[in-house]
């Protein structure tokens, strides 16, 4: 419950943002922190570094783009209350076959093969027409009406994301509770010793995966709503990193950490072309990471709490 | 799993020409042992004799390369190790290998819900879950009722020992492999052990290595001498203590570190 009060700063922002603020920097940060966060949970509780989140959010994207309605002559349309559960239920399911490859890999295998899978998958949009319509991808993209409210307006669209990325922080807080949530991170902490009291490991791992998958899968259906297209491009290499890249700006060990460094990021790459060319961006984010990586391995979440707990001391200190 | 009882009185464990093979090196070899239900049994040998490795061919941590296994008359030894502790097998590691980033009391409700069903539930965990209860009792029986809800991180040694014990005590074991359980230990913490360990139930089968003969002979009714992966002796305390092969085994091996 108390991570989820984080969020309560994003839910002000209608109050005084206008509409570019509240879609294009506080919308699209929450979007990416929660494709983000499916990283930060993997890495935190299963202790692996995947690079496929971007893969799982598209599979979900692509899954409403050929549903839904679309500009391009391909798919078939339902209704968005058919078609939203399955675009999760296809994340999901991309999640798990994506953990039950994975399964055995650890540091840098689990790095070498999720990132294999996500670029493969890239190539197959790419060249697939028949169901991603390959190169070009699918424009046109709407969000749904419901209830006589469009979802294309800002403060709808902005309430809904608020109201998705809370859920899936507390999804998160909720699970690595549960007797499963434990498990994964025992798992994480002793996979031999997981066995050893009788539980198989590989159905604990497909699931951290499955549940990572259906985050992501949030973020992805809200992220082609934003974007109104999809095409291979948005489960490339790009974005891919972008996810890592948030995600260790924030920092790997607490869910938060996905949404600080979603916001860092979006910030970056929204106001850096005023001060550099667009071309110099990957070397700035690059410089950025390699300043976190350096000087504050937990993060810019991992930073902060230290100076927190820096400023909380400080009475204590007076007293002696 | 085939389950084939044979007869009533199936020993507890029944292991025949057992070997491990790394490579063309015999870890293990041809090693063949019966313990009754309820048996005290200590595993003794000098360092790289081969019992933590017998260990874990037992558990199925490894493999047999050869030989079979029976537990309570029915063959394990292709079963994989967690249907054999579903059957009611528990071991506790030398090099304790614990969930750091848990508690106790989760570790101890994982310890339960694995045998007992149920760690596969993902909805948040209650306090009234009848499996803490469990948990709690454990951590009673082990010693750590006062550290419930400490990181398994900050523990003692012996308290990760105690919490091993523990862990292998959930939900009724039949038998009881425990991998040098007192090592490490200060000497005021042994004999606490050695009470633990005659308190427990007298229908478990124990088969314990241990290296300080004070707990193992005081805690076992017969003894297993291992010595380069075979079986050297077998008899009672007594008659393991005036065995001149084993008196040789262990004054060479005592030295050779």
């Amino acid at each position: 419950m108390k991570s989820a009060l984080f969020l309560l700063p994003f839910a002000l922002v209608p109050f005084f943002a206008n509409d570019f603020w509240l879609v294009q920097i506080f919308g699209r940060a929450l979007i990416l922190g929660i494709i983000a966060l499916s990283l930060t949970f993997l890495a935190a509780y299963l202790g692996v570094v995947s690079f496929a989140q971007a893969t799982m959010a598209g599979v979900a994207g692509y899954t409403v783009a050929y549903f839904g309605p679309n500009t391009v002559d391909v798919g078939r349309e339902m209704p968005f209350f058919v078609v939203l559960p399955l675009a999760m239920i296809m994340a999901t399911l991309s999640g798990a076959i994506i953990g039950l490859i994975a399964r055995r890999s650890q540091g840098i295998y689990a790095i070498m093969i999720t990132l294999a899978i996500g670029v493969a998958f890239f190539y197959f949009t790419r060249q697939n027409y028949n169901y991603f319509n390959g190169w070009t991808g699918f424009s046109g993209i709407r969000a749904p009406e419901i209830a006589g409210t469009s979802l294309r307006e800002p403060l709808p669209f902005y309430l809904l994301i608020i109201l998705v990325s809370a859920l899936c922080l507390l999804f998160v807080n909720g699970f690595i509770k549960s007797p499963l949530g434990l498990t994964i991170q025992a798992v994480r902490d002793a996979p031999k010793r997981v066995l050893a009291i009788g539980i198989p490991t590989t159905p604990v791992i497909v699931s951290a995966y499955a549940f990572a998958g259906f985050i992501a899968g949030s973020g992805g259906i809200l992220n082609v709503w934003y974007q109104e297209r999809i095409s291979s491009f948005s489960v490339g290499l790009g974005p891919i990193v972008d996810i890592l890249v948030i995600a260790v700006i924030g920092g790997l060990k607490n869910p938060i950490g996905a949404f600080i460094g979603a916001l860092a990021f979006v910030l970056l790459d929204t106001f850096a072309v005023d001060f550099i060319d667009r071309e110099r961006f990957n070397t700035l984010i690059g410089l950025v990471l390699l300043a976190i990586i350096m000087g504050a391995p937990d993060g810019l979440h991992g930073l902060a709490k230290s100076w927190l707990s820096r400023f909380k001391k400080r009475p204590s200190e007076n007293q002696v | 799993m085939p389950i084939n009882h044979d007869h009533k009185t199936a020993n507890a464990l029944e292991i025949q020409g057992v070997g491990r093979r790394f490579g063309g090196f015999w870890a293990v070899k041809d090693v063949s042992l019966s313990v009754r239900p309820g048996e005290r049994r200590a595993v003794l040998g000098p360092n790289g004799a081969g019992k933590t490795t017998l260990f874990n061919v037992l558990t199925g941590d490894l493999a047999a390369s050869a030989g079979t296994i029976r537990m309570d008359g029915a063959d394990v030894t292709q079963t994989p190790m967690h249907k054999r502790i579903k059957g009611g097998l528990r071991r506790t590691y030398q090099h304790a290998h614990l969930f750091d980033g848990l508690t106790v009391r989760e570790t101890l409700f994982l310890a339960v819900s694995s045998v007992a069903g149920g760690w596969q539930r993902f909805m948040p965990l209650k306090p009234s879950d009848g499996a803490i209860g469990k948990a709690e009792s454990l951590a009673q029986m082990s010693g750590l009722c006062s550290d419930l809800g400490r990181e398994v991180a900050n523990l003692s040694h012996g308290q990760r020992r105690q919490l091993e014990i523990g862990m292998a005590l959930a939900e009724n074991p039949k038998m009881l492999l425990l991998d040098e359980p007192a090592a490490g230990l200060s000497p005021s913490e042994r004999p606490r052990l050695a009470e633990l360990l005659l308190s427990l139930p007298k229908d478990i089968t124990i088969v314990l290595i241990e290296h300080d003969m004070d707990i193992a002979l005081r805690t076992s009714d017969s003894v297993s001498v291992l010595h380069n992966g075979r079986l050297l002796a077998e008899g009672s305390p007594e008659n393991i203590m005036s065995n001149e092969a084993v008196h040789d085994v262990y004054m060479g091996g005592a030295h050779g570190h």
